[in-house]
């Protein structure tokens, strides 16, 4: 190794110093400037083709995103919301089976934008929540989950679930690449291009209301490995019509609207009847709004 | 002939002397490392196997659910992430403080932070779906509110320190090498505070929420980083590998010390989360530690308490086990106890179902049961690091450094700890038989 002189400055020796009478050998030559514009030039268009093409690749624009999705629709003057109504659903599982045909959503249980729990309240005031399927089978009326005996139950009520598309979403805030953002309609939206599958969003959301699409016949987008969960089917709102579940609903048991618009049904629901939202002491914020559930304990 | 030299060795840089070269190491190896490096190679080729299932986006060949996201693979990134901290912060206190007898951990600990470190980085690369858009997306479209993007930074910045203080080690860039060792250290703290962060943010799972997780993260880091330098420097005492006096008379007894601070702190955390468990009125987090103490995770929980806690905190207490053996049985005792907490950690925090409202839900606990894929390629991750480290053990001269100039620190620090490490002793110079490496002997 070669230790520094003692008396010179750390890192430069003697012969760090040039000479000025040398500072004329170090002049290029023309043929040495076009030898390095030669290289140079091509180089730096690499550099900028390869930037460009990574720049696509990660980023899309979608966390700061004012641009329309769709074209003809404008996000800023819409904001979306839902409704569930617990005292008029029927726990047919017609929604989940819509939901998955829509979407393309794999059959599994475990795998869903959107489910029915069925809440049964026993004598002792426990309330025993269970969702066999996912509720996609519908449940058989008058039946209880196997551990409450038929005699104690005193109410059955069923709760659809779906992406609470929380205005302030943990799955957001969470992902280390901004696959998931915000539209300014207010929906949580994926990018499945950007997505890395990490499962941090699928961890980090208290409403277990994504899952890791698995590679097979059913996968919406047609990308595996990827994060995905309802999107009120976004691609159905942005054309005029309405989620799918929504269509699907033989009760009229979830509604869904533009909260903007005070003669939308949200907003009239919302206006006329006592409302809640899922784990509010969270503080997410949800668009997703419950009726009937007063007297649960929302965690 | 184009040759390069490894320590002392002159090696040629042309593939038939290099073969022959190989084909005489191995005749000279002898038997006992054969079958040692045969066994390891055999658990690698099977993990290599279990690796090549997990590289298609969306193969269900892990046993995890959407109920239960994060497995055995997180599990054991987090062990070996953690430990790299471990390592480094247990060795500052030689290598940037100059406290004396922590000074002989300084290669080794080098070389196993990084082999620990690569090995946590692949480990997450395949339990990613996307692992290349990763790196790009981190890169190009950072998300600064991510506590996990904030660890890939902490620990991408840590893996080349480390290279930095291993490159500027063995090749006598002291000045550099002392930069390179503060940077490493600094980073040993922020890593894995950030670690912790990751999970210690998730509200949703109110067992790992909480500004103790990440505290929690940074003491059994320090925890198994000792406990793997306790493990390797019995191995040099009782192998006689280079170094081992000074092995035998500074690094065990440094050791201990560090192992007691870091069990007992270990221990006052695990107290605290279980008191704050067992009275808490959040379903999950009172859930999960009932899970613990008399569910379907008391086995690995008493199991990790008892034998990875108490009983080396007993052997390196008491006169009569404070030996060289007691030492590096109660390191290996609480190595195997952190992988465990760590496997319990991750397992506690999704044991119970995410409900959205609250209640009785019908089934109590998630169930998940690692696949063969995951349990093979965890197998081959240490036997990564166990393969990497005993050929550098073997070929590279593991001997401490000489840069122990302890790092300029502002006065009102720097002279305090002047006086401390000057009341202790100096190390003395090396002795002709510790020059031996295992390859030279």
């Amino acid at each position: 190794m070669n230790e520094p002189d003692d008396h010179e400055p750390l890192g430069r020796g003697p012969d760090d110093h040039e000479p000025d009478d040398q500072l004329g050998d170090a002049r290029l030559s023309r043929r040495q400037v076009l030898g390095i514009g030669l290289v140079a030039l091509p180089c730096l268009a690499g550099s900028v083709l390869v930037f460009d093409w990574l720049t696509k690749l990660t980023d899309t624009g979608a966390t700061e995103n004012t641009e329309p999705i769709v074209a003809g629709y404008d996000p800023a003057t819409h904001r979306w919301g839902f409704v569930v109504n617990t005292n008029t659903c029927i726990g047919c599982g017609l929604c989940v089976v819509a939901c998955k045909d829509e979407n393309h959503v794999p059959e599994e249980a475990e795998y869903s934008r959107t489910w029915v729990e069925r809440h049964t309240r026993t004598a002792n005031g426990t309330i025993v929540v269970d969702s066999p399927e996912g509720g996609i089978n519908g449940y058989e009326p008058d039946t209880a989950p196997v551990i409450v005996p038929a005699a104690a139950v005193t109410d059955v009520r069923f709760v659809p679930h779906l992406c609470m598309q929380c205005e302030d979403a943990p799955c957001i805030s969470v992902c280390p690449v901004g696959a998931t953002f915000h539209t300014p309609d207010g929906i949580v939206l994926i990018d499945q291009d950007r997505c890395i599958g990490c499962g941090y969003c699928i961890v980090a959301c208290p409403y277990g209301a994504r899952y890791i699409v698995p590679a097979g016949g059913n996968m919406p987008g047609g990308v595996p490995g990827v994060a995905d969960k309802c999107t009120f089917c976004y691609h159905r709102i942005t054309t005029g019509r309405r989620p799918a579940c929504v269509e699907a609903c033989p009760v009229g048991a979830r509604a869904f609207g533009d909260l903007n618009d005070p003669s939308s049904s949200v907003s009239v629901i919302l206006r006329d009847k006592p409302t809640m939202i899922l784990q509010g002491a969270l503080g997410t914020k949800p668009r997703v709004f419950y009726v009937g559930l007063e007297g649960e304990p929302t965690a | 002939m184009t040759t390069v030299t490894v320590a002392g060795r002159e090696l040629a840089l042309s593939p038939r002397v290099a073969y022959r070269a190989a084909r005489a190491e191995v005749a000279r190896t002898p038997r006992a490392l054969k079958a040692w490096y045969s066994l390891l190679l055999v658990v690698m080729a099977v993990g290599a196997v279990g690796a090549a299932l997990t590289i298609a986006p969306g193969s269900e060949v892990f046993g995890t659910t959407p109920s239960f996201e994060w497995g055995i693979l997180i599990s054991a990134y987090v062990f070996f992430a953690i430990t790299t901290s471990g390592l480094c912060l247990g060795s500052s206190l030689g290598t940037v403080f100059g406290i004396d007898m922590f000074l002989p951990f300084e290669k080794r600990h080098a070389i196993l932070a990084i082999l620990s470190l690569t090995t946590a980085f692949g480990i997450i690369a395949l339990d990613l779906h996307y692992p290349i858009r990763m790196v790009f997306g981190a890169v190009f479209n950072p998300s600064v509110s991510s506590a996990m993007w904030w660890m890939g930074v902490f620990y991408g910045v840590y893996l080349v320190f480390l290279v930095v203080e291993i490159w500027s080690m063995f090749f006598g860039h002291d000045d550099i090498h002392r930069y390179a060792c503060l940077a490493s250290s600094c980073t040993a703290v922020l890593a894995p505070s950030t670690l912790g962060a990751v999970f210690g943010m998730v509200f949703a799972h109110t067992y790992w929420y909480g500004i103790f997780t990440p505290i929690t993260m940074l003491v059994t880091a320090l925890l198994a980083g000792t406990a793997l330098l306790g493990i390797v420097f019995y191995v040099v005492v009782r192998l006689e590998l280079a170094g081992f006096e000074r092995g035998r008379r500074l690094a065990i007894p440094a050791v201990r010390i560090l192992l007691t601070v870091a069990l007992v702190g270990s221990l006052i955390l695990l107290g605290r989360l279980v008191l704050d468990g067992l009275t808490s009125d959040k379903v999950a987090f009172h859930g999960a530690t009932m899970a613990m103490i008399n569910g379907p995770l008391a086995l690995p929980f008493w199991v990790r308490l008892l034998g990875g806690l108490v009983i080396p905190l007993i052997l390196i207490s008491l006169p009569r086990t404070r030996t060289v053996t007691g030492t590096g049985v109660a390191s290996a005792l609480a190595f195997v106890g952190v992988l465990m907490d760590r496997l319990l950690f991750v397992s506690a925090g999704q044991i119970i179902p995410t409900t959205a409202v609250g209640g009785v839900v019908s089934q109590t606990y998630v169930d998940y049961m690692p696949s063969l894929v995951e349990i093979s390629i965890v197998a081959a991750a240490f036997a990564f690091v166990a393969f990497v480290y005993t050929l550098a053990e073997r070929y590279l001269d593991l001997r401490e450094g000489d840069a122990h100039e302890p790092f300029h620190l502002p006065g009102f620090i720097g002279k305090p700890l002047a006086r401390l490490t000057d009341r202790r002793a100096k190390p003395e110079p090396l002795e002709p038989g510790d020059q031996l490496t295992g390859g030279q002997a």
